[in-house]
């Protein structure tokens, strides 16, 4: 039995203990091999997509000249038929009153509409080529989409906040309401934190935690405003109501101005 | 006793009215249209008088005076571009050649001025006889301190309410302000003031102002002045921006005409109103700096600020500062530097600025009409200022 075991033994020499990696240069081949490939489907990716990038500018940039070829067209063609003068016979100003002539405002319509159809198409355009190209698990184009929608709200909410601003103020003044400057920011900053709001939810970025924040902040400012005009502006409040019952007791349409009361102060 | 002669407008065919004049009524209570048709009766030969009366007839109406229906009409406290399309169809229809129209609170009116304003048109060659009445120093100060010294300094005109509650118009005026009243009607403005008196210059018509005493002005239902004044600056600044061409060339205003008779004395209980706007004027002066400073040039800023410091009854604002507000007013609604709600509803403030001084120089002993008229010429000193920014808004800026 012994004999049999030292056979085996025997049989079988003992080889000496192997090192963990006998040759260097396959695992830096490896390496390099796998930055290789990935450097090669990178380039891949952008050569694929670099026509549509080039496609999205040149169709921006083509637009962009033909709406100021449009708009500088329309504003001369527009001064040389009057169309301020034709239009402001027919205008009901009482309601609306834009900053800019109606020649400025379709001129500068048509110049951003050519803008806008430009991105569309160069959006478009890259889209296509982006769809043929390496797939990448990041889809870029709907985030894209959403951030030009961010933007247009991001300037709508400005010059919201801009107007109603100044709306305030002026009546605040008009009120005579002593803090009438606080009011108008106020206003402002609502609006501005609200439009921030729908601008980070429309990026869908924060999700819950912006949804909280803003109500928070909206709801501090809302309630700030309310003390501020509650406990300052009582005798403005009083002095309203009162006026509007006393009208309201008041059948006719034009008040009469008793002519026996000469030293009344009448603007009218 | 003399019966009522109703005439319903839908049988014109059969018994056509004619008459000399028409006389169109405000919409108002029976009660009160019948001193007003006294009025007209003592005032005009009935035989030669027609009235219109919105709406249908009171059944308690009665007189020597022929009375027909009009188109129902909106009380206002002024006339409208409605107003004088119906006065115009009216007279169209009772074929006459003069036409009166008549504000709310007509009764109020003295036979006198009725009669004055019926003849001028009549006998003379006058197109558009236009009532001045006697006013308290405290009452039509928009018209003191906006109205008239604009109108008269831009359409060289010294009519002294340019926007009128009566008149008195001949056939051809009548159509002339109807065609312009059809167009806003049109346009949905059927509630605009007509500026009259700058149609009339516009138009090379004659005007004649007639002496009406004095009379009770209605008030409109919005009392508020933060509304009613941006509404008629509005309109007056549209109806000189429309007539840019006519304006813009020298003229010179004829001399006033005859002495006409005035009130002086002071409200005397204008020391808690003059106090209550001068404080409104330095909350503005406060707060609204950053949207004057856009309207107003540095020097008319320094002015108001100086103005914002002095106290009492020492607040008055210089003629040619208030007239270079206005323009400058005038200037920026053109050019549109800002939302044109937002412009006239900074200017509330700066008017009631002007009312304090002009309350506090009568309240001191000076002649509310003198210093209207130093106003006024102030305006008319100051029109180059104003012609050479509106043909070089950018270029002219001192």
């Amino acid at each position: 039995m012994m004999d049999v075991l030292a056979t085996i033994i025997q049989s079988q020499p003992i080889a000496p203990p192997q090192p963990l990696y006998t040759d260097n240069a396959t695992i830096w081949h490896h390496m390099a091999g796998a930055l290789r490939e990935s450097l090669f489907r990178v380039l891949s990716l952008l050569i694929a997509v670099l026509p549509g990038i080039l496609a999205f500018f040149v169709a921006f940039m083509v637009f962009t000249l033909i709406g100021m070829a449009i708009s500088a067209i329309l504003r001369k063609g527009l001064s040389l038929l009057r169309f301020d003068d034709r239009l402001s016979h027919y205008r009901d100003s009482g309601t609306w009153t834009p900053t800019s002539s109606p020649t400025e405002i379709v001129a500068r319509s048509s110049f951003w509409g050519c803008v806008l159809l430009g991105l569309l198409i160069g959006v478009s355009a890259f889209d296509a080529s982006y769809a043929t190209a390496a797939t990448l698990p990041i889809s870029l184009l709907p985030y894209l989409t959403h951030a030009v929608g961010a933007i247009f709200l991001l300037i709508a909410g400005t010059l919201v906040a801009r107007f109603l601003a100044r709306s305030v103020l002026i009546g605040a003044v008009n009120a005579q309401l002593q803090y009438a400057r606080i009011l108008s920011l106020g206003v402002k900053w609502l609006v501005l934190v609200l439009t921030a709001a729908m601008v980070l939810e429309h990026l869908e970025i924060g999700g819950v935690v912006v949804s909280l924040a803003f109500g928070i902040l909206f709801g501090g400012i809302v309630l700030t405003l309310s003390l501020a005009v509650g406990l300052g502006s009582r005798d403005l409040v009083s002095r309203s109501l009162e006026s509007h019952v006393g009208s309201g007791d008041r059948g006719a349409e034009v008040l009469p101005t008793p002519i026996n009361k000469p030293d009344q102060i009448r603007h009218f | 006793m003399a019966t009522t002669n109703l005439i319903d407008e839908s049988n014109s065919e059969q018994t056509q009215v004619r008459g000399s004049v028409l006389v169109l009524l405000p919409a108002s209570d029976p009660a009160r249209l019948q001193p007003v048709l006294e009025r007209l009766a003592s005032a005009l030969p009935a035989e030669e008088l027609v009235v219109a009366v919105p709406g249908e007839i009171p059944n308690e109406v009665n007189g020597p005076v022929k009375v027909i229906a009009a188109p129902p009409s909106s009380t206002t406290w002024t006339l409208t571009a409605r107003d004088f399309v119906t006065a115009q169809d009216m007279a169209k229809t009772c074929a006459v050649q003069t036409l009166l129209i008549l504000g709310p609170e007509a009764e109020s009116l003295s036979p006198a001025g009725i009669r004055d304003l019926a003849i001028t048109v009549q006998t003379t060659s006058t197109d558009l006889a236009i009532p001045r009445y006697v006013l308290p120093p405290g009452a039509g100060l928009v018209n003191s301190a906006i109205l008239y010294p604009l109108s008269r300094s831009l359409f060289s005109t010294r009519i002294r309410f340019p926007l009128p509650i009566d008149l008195g118009l001949s056939m051809p005026m009548a159509e002339r302000l109807a065609n312009i009243a059809q167009r806003l009607v049109s346009a949905n403005q059927g509630d605009s003031p007509l500026w009259v008196v700058n149609e009339a210059a516009v138009a090379g018509r004659a005007t004649e102002e007639i002496d009406a005493g004095t009379r009770e002005l209605p008030q409109p239902k919005d009392s508020g002045l933060n509304v009613i004044l941006p509404l008629v600056t509005a309109s007056l600044f549209s109806d000189i921006e429309g007539k840019a061409a006519f304006w813009q060339r020298a003229r010179i205003t004829p001399p006033a005409a005859r002495h006409w008779p005035s009130m002086s004395r002071a409200p005397s209980e204008s020391a808690a109103d003059v106090s209550s706007m001068i404080q409104a004027f330095r909350i503005a002066n406060t707060n609204l700096q950053e949207i004057w400073s856009l309207i107003l040039p540095p020097n008319s800023m320094l002015g108001l600020k100086r103005l914002a410091r002095v106290e009492g009854d020492a607040f008055r604002m210089p003629d040619q500062l208030w007239a270079r507000v206005v323009f400058d007013f005038l200037i920026a609604y053109r050019l549109r530097t800002l939302n044109r709600g937002h412009l006239l509803g900074a200017l509330v403030p700066l008017y009631l600025g002007w009312v304090a001084g002009h309350i506090n120089s009568i309240v001191a002993g000076g002649d509310p009409e003198r210093h209207i008229e130093a106003l006024a010429t102030a305006f008319e000193t100051d029109k180059a200022y104003l012609v050479s920014r509106w043909r070089w808004p950018d270029r002219f800026n001192p």
